[in-house]
């Protein structure tokens, strides 16, 4: 009984929705389903709980851990593609030629001072400042991907 | 000298982004707040991409101090718009004639620091 209350939370929880990030959410999804829930009426409550506010969207259905209304946690793929999505809406990049290794000077012709527009872009995007000694040297997608794992502390 | 100039350009670029990041009008109004934001920003990617190509040290110093100067006006009156500044006091000129020389003359001698990327009259 519990354990099919509790499949139904990661089903609940595997179906794509277009909210990024979920707000007061307390999604009590345990780690190890193997559990004993003692208390079937409050799994129920939770399961239709988090059926009706809404779920957020975690990187595999697999991957089950509390967020107590923090962000999805980062891995290298949700930073390759959050940085990727920038730079193809900035204006000066044309999205075909780009990619992940492309410079921005060399192969994407931009100059110094669309860099640091596009350095700005990110940190707008991550949340978080990045100095200016740092800055000057990420010159390719590649580059900003690495700095911001090292400074998010996500490994893989 | 050139690379140090560079490095202070560059650092004064991302400041004013980051002033036009934060910025909050004095009336108070968003939509004021949001329309100076925008103007900083375009401002500051006209003007820098305008004086890109100098590459005469004494008029790169000159830029660099503007925009400081500028910087610094901003953010004291809360007011991005560059500050008017009256003509000097000497009347106008016809189109030809020494007295345009002279009046050229001391209008670019009164035209302040922050002023300089600007050619208008």
């Amino acid at each position: 009984m519990a354990a099919r209350v509790l499949q139904q939370c990661v089903r609940s929880l595997g179906r794509p929705s277009l909210r990024l990030c979920p707000v007061n959410l307390a999604l009590r999804a345990a780690v190890a389903p193997a559990v004993p829930v003692h208390r079937p009426f409050s799994s129920a409550a939770d399961s239709r709980r988090t059926r009706w506010l809404g779920q957020s969207r975690i990187s595999s259905v697999g991957l089950l851990c509390r967020q107590y209304g923090d962000l999805p946690p980062l891995t290298l793929e949700t930073i390759k593609d959050r940085v990727l999505y920038v730079l193809k809406l900035y204006d000066k990049i044309n999205p075909e030629k780009l990619q992940v290794t492309s410079h921005f000077m060399k192969d994407l012709g931009l100059d110094s001072l669309d860099q640091v527009e596009i350095i700005m872009a990110m940190e707008d995007e991550f949340g978080f400042e990045i100095p200016d000694a740092e800055a000057e040297k990420l010159m390719t997608p590649e580059e900003i991907v690495q700095y911001i794992a090292d400074k998010k502390d996500v490994y893989e | 000298m050139a690379v140090s100039s560079r490095s202070t350009v560059l650092s004064l670029y991302i400041r004013v982004f980051r002033i036009a990041r934060a910025w909050q009008a004095q009336t108070g109004a968003a939509s004021d707040s949001e329309a100076e934001r925008r103007y900083i920003e375009q401002e500051a990617r006209s003007l820098f991409r305008q004086n890109q190509p100098l590459t005469d040290p004494e008029s790169i110093r000159r830029c660099i101090e503007e925009c400081e100067a500028r910087i610094e006006i901003g953010l004291h009156y809360r007011n991005p718009y560059p500050r008017a500044t009256y003509l000097p006091p000497l009347g106008l000129a016809t189109q030809r004639g020494r007295r345009l020389r002279a009046q050229q003359r001391l209008r670019k001698q009164a035209k302040p620091v922050y002023l300089q990327s600007h050619d208008d009259t």
